[in-house]
């Protein structure tokens, strides 16, 4: 093993130096007594240095995409051009109020509007709102849309069912239940969906069906077609989650394959980074039966100006604060502008190259469950693993002692020890083979090494069964724990 | 065109050759030939310079805050962020990160939202925080929705005074499970929220949650939030309020708040048209199984070294599914570390006095716009940090604000509701004004102002 991660020995922020007097703040005039703060906030206060000195050091034990491969299935873990960065932060595009009047932000529209028609064109729906902030957010936004459109005709009291395949995210059921929808999940055959378990359970209480395609085996639904006649035969509608689009930019689209709405996650396909967590951007496309619902405002062109429009009687209103997350928005259009037709159509084609260049090495390692042609994932079951004793929670974290990160581990949840694979086309062939090589290292090391991973990082195994068993969510949290410990 | 696909010669073909095909059309024999597309239409590629100079040809077509004398205000505002923040947040090993889910690989971003929750636990005086929502608005709905879990009721109550792209936030966390979202009259002349209606809703045993927020949709203080519990009793209350207020504020919880959420992009986070933001949330140990979203624990590893993971995960929608207390997935950590390091580097004092200090200065502008004929300002008598509202007696809100404008003067927003069918409400402006804003700056306003409404008062 040659990776180590940086180790230091950094304290939490507040044992870095004494916290404020906690007598209380200045005085604002007109407060009455009962609202001010009796005490100042508890924290440090600490010189700039050190702050940027604690945060630097905390960066440093963190992986990246910048620092290593980093292939979470459905996750599209691409490089974050820094072009797009340097963008994002010119005075014209962060210093810009959401409430400036139309006249002083025509550029932000602007943008806003040709991003819009761009991903029309990319997901073959013409209707596109950029308010989500991330791909759930997507997802429930289309979920109250679909609601809008059933309830305008009539049906919601019937049509109460969301249906959606054993494959999909979690996020889609959570996404459905919380519009106010019951779910149910419609098994899978080999991987895919079963289209007469699908015909089986749609009826005219179904009010949607949620696909991901390609789905989170890595496999494409070939039967898309049929499913889309299924569903709309039985009067409901379709859903495109597009977690997984990086696999089919420029050969098939929403649009094409009959989805009525849709969702992006600029943070995967459009290469936007993730912030170890979010932000996010959950753009929406749909057709026209569910176009009128999309949030306001909706970006218009009038003669050479852009407006927001608030015209929009259909519309569910609005899901957050001012609009979409214009920050990401302009990256993937610059990411856009840079690849072009060639470029997005080249994407798909390295990424599902990729996908199963790796796919076919590493099933020589550990078995793959399903047939072998697959998209921009795939999925791999760490089963065998037990006969050694090990699981597939060891093998990842071996994988981080070879400085590369873990595949999603156990999703999708109907491969037992699963691990979903997703290397995209920002790794070149030699990073492909050196991650084949790290997991090849991995998977043959001894029983011993792989239950004591990881060794390299900056802390061991971490306990997280105690973290659940014995919250400790905040400072104020240990604080109580040492006291409590100190009288016992 | 961009080099970020590696096309080192003869590469794709070694690819190819393992899997031993001639090309990658090979790859998507599986996608039916009726399903296929032609061309989608996106343009040509472009090289980085041309990139460059295209999107800058747009943003020149913005005019930019610096610009103006600008005195938005609301949810989002225009607070200076020192450059050390940006510093931070720009380290890619955090930026170009995924949710930790391999806690061992990401203790850096782990610890950070640790310190993130810590802090707004600190500003709340509640238990718990969460990692991040996507904005105050969503956290407000993610409230609402937390409300209902741990109380049982219909109707959700809010101020009259919410601003109309939260009341519609609201009313769509509140369709899924039928929900009502029930207004509460405010008092005419102070703003303030009136306690008498909410005691008789109250009996009325069908409500579940109460929002108030601080300060509310006017830019006032409301001196009645403290009241709203002992009102409430075992009703659950949410304090929605803005993280530079509770510098100088009393901690929500310590008058009874059971959640306080808030928008958090004033620390540390750029306006950017409206986003990215950052929605914060916490609530008290009892609730905390009830609670949307990630939560950062401490615990140990294996050598008894203090360490960090994702916890709590059986709430969240990848473990519960449609059983998961929120679907959210993606949040917004880059913009928590920005809120934590913000916080850090200006330190509590420094918020404390740069609060007074922007009190101070919306007082000359509040008073200076309040000599003028025509303009009520403040609208309410009840006092404000920052933010406040100004009636006009004569002439249109948006009349008015787009005659300052062409004075550079940005001088706040309209309060209606712009969806055509909306209530048409009176002509108010919420004014917002920042650290930066300079005396010259205030006077601007005012002289423009006057010239303003002078102009209209002769035009009608």
């Amino acid at each position: 093993m040659t990776f180590h991660q940086a180790r230091w020995d950094e304290p939490p922020v507040w044992d870095l130096a004494p916290s404020a007097d906690l007598e209380a703040p200045p005085t604002v005039p007109g407060i009455p007594e009962k609202l001010r703060r009796k005490a100042a906030v508890r924290w440090p206060e600490l010189s700039e240095l050190e702050v940027v000195r604690h945060y630097t050091r905390l960066s440093q034990m963190n992986f990246g995409i910048d620092t290593s491969p980093y292939p979470l299935g459905s996750c599209t873990m691409k490089y974050n051009p820094k072009v797009s960065e340097l963008l994002a932060r010119r005075p014209g595009a962060a210093d810009v109020h959401p409430y400036q009047p139309e006249a002083t932000v025509q550029g932000s529209l602007e943008l806003t509007w040709r991003l819009e028609r761009l991903l029309a064109r990319i997901t073959g729906l013409p209707e596109v709102s950029l308010q989500p902030a991330a791909g759930a957010h997507g997802e429930y936004a289309a979920m109250l849309m679909v609601r809008a459109y059933f309830r305008d005709r009539g049906e919601l009291a019937e049509r109460s069912e969301v249906l959606l395949p054993d494959t999909a995210h979690g996020t889609n059921p959570a996404s459905a239940a919380m519009a106010g929808f019951t779910t149910r999940e419609i098994r899978d055959k080999n991987g895919s969906v079963d289209l007469d378990e699908l015909k089986h359970a749609l009826s005219s209480k179904t009010a949607c069906f949620m696909l991901t395609n390609p789905n989170t085996a890595g496999l494409f639904e070939s039967e898309i077609l049929e499913i889309a006649e299924a569903v709309h035969g039985a009067g409901a509608l379709l859903y495109y989650d597009g977690a997984n689009l990086n696999a089919i930019l420029g050969v098939t689209h929403p649009g094409r394959m009959g989805f009525d709405v849709a969702h992006l996650n600029l943070h995967k396909t459009f290469s936007t980074p993730h912030g170890g967590g979010g932000p996010g951007a959950g753009v929406l496309a749909a057709g026209e039966k569910l176009g009128p619902y999309l949030p306001v405002p909706r970006v218009v062109k009038v003669g050479r100006k852009f407006r927001l429009d608030y015209d929009r009687p259909k519309s569910i209103g609005k899901i957050k604060t001012a609009y979409g997350n214009f920050g990401l928005d302009l990256r993937a259009f610059a990411y856009i502008l840079s690849l072009g037709e060639e470029g997005l159509k080249h994407v798909s084609r390295r990424a599902v190259l990729n996908s199963n260049y790796a796919a076919s090495r590493l099933g020589k390692l550990l078995p793959r469950p399903f047939r072998t042609l697959v998209k921009h994932e795939f999925v791999l079951s760490g089963a065998p693993l037990k006969e050694k004793g090990v699981r597939t929670l060891d093998l990842a974290k071996r994988l981080l002692d070879e400085g590369v990160h873990a595949p999603t581990v156990y999703f999708p949840a109907l491969v037992e020890e699963s691990l979903m694979v997703e290397l995209p086309e920002t790794e070149s062939k030699r990073e492909l083979d050196g991650y084949i090589a790290a997991f090849e290292r991995a998977v043959t090391d001894t029983p011993e090494n792989l239950r004591a991973a990881p060794r390299s990082l900056s802390v061991t195994r971490v306990d997280e069964v105690r973290a659940a068993r014995e919250p400790l969510l905040s400072w104020k949290d240990l604080r109580a724990a040492s006291a409590k410990a100190e009288t016992q | 065109m961009a080099r970020w696909i590696s096309e080192e010669p003869g590469e794709e073909a070694a690819l190819l050759d393992a899997l031993g095909i001639s090309s990658t059309d090979a790859l998507f024999a599986d996608v039916p030939k009726k399903a296929r597309i032609g061309r989608m239409g996106v343009g040509p590629a472009r090289e980085e310079p041309e990139v460059v100079a295209e999107v800058d040809q747009l943003l020149e077509r913005n005019r930019p805050l610096s610009k103006f004398a600008s005195f938005l205000g609301g949810r989002v505002t225009s607070r200076y962020s020192p450059a050390a923040v940006d510093s931070i947040v720009s380290r890619s090993e955090f930026y170009s990160a995924y949710t930790p889910y391999q806690a061992e690989a990401s203790q850096g971003m782990l610890r950070t939202l640790f310190e993130f929750q810590s802090l707004w636990v600190e500003m709340t005086g509640l238990d718990v925080a969460n990692a991040s929502l996507y904005d105050g608005a969503s956290a407000a709905g993610e409230s609402l929705l937390f409300c209902r879990r741990i109380h049982e009721g219909s109707r959700f109550l809010v101020p009259a005074s919410l601003p109309w792209e939260e009341r519609s936030v609201l009313e769509n966390y509140a369709s899924g499970p039928g929900l009502t979202v029930a207004t509460v009259p405010y008092d005419d002349r102070t703003g303030r929220l009136d306690l008498d209606f909410v005691r008789d809703a109250v009996a009325k045993k069908d409500v579940f949650g109460m929002l108030a927020d601080l300060p509310n949709g006017f830019g006032h203080i409301d001196e009645g939030v403290p009241e709203l519990k002992s009102i409430l009793g075992d009703i659950p209350l949410v304090v929605a309020a803005d993280p530079l207020s509770l510098s100088v504020l009393e901690a929500p919880g310590n008058y009874g708040a059971d959640v306080v959420v808030g928008e958090g992009q004033g620390f540390g986070i750029a306006p950017s048209f409206g986003g990215p933001l950052l929605g914060l949330f916490a609530c008290r140990k009892e609730h905390v199984r009830s609670a949307p979203g990630r939560i950062v624990g401490a615990t140990l590893d294996t050598e008894g070294r203090r360490a960090y993971a994702l916890t709590l995960v059986t709430r969240e929608q990848h473990i519960r599914r449609s059983k998961a207390t929120s679907n959210i997935c993606t949040n917004e950590s880059l913009m928590a570390l920005a809120f934590v390091v913000y916080a850090t580097v200006v330190g509590p004092r420094g918020l404390a006095r740069l609060q007074t200090t922007i009190a101070e200065k919306a007082r000359t502008l509040a008073s200076g716009l309040g000599a003028i004929d025509g303009l009520k300002s403040p609208r309410f008598d009840a006092p404000y940090l920052g933010d406040f509202t100004v009636e006009l007696t004569r002439g249109s809100a948006e009349d008015f604000l787009d005659r300052l404008r062409r004075r550079k003067v940005l001088g706040g927003h309209s309060l209606k509701d712009p969806r055509p069918g909306a209530t048409p409400g009176p002509d108010r402006i919420l004014v917002g004004v920042p650290e930066t804003a300079t005396e010259k700056g205030i006077q601007k306003y005012v002289r423009a102002a006057q010239a303003t409404v002078g102009a209209a008062g002769r035009s009608s």
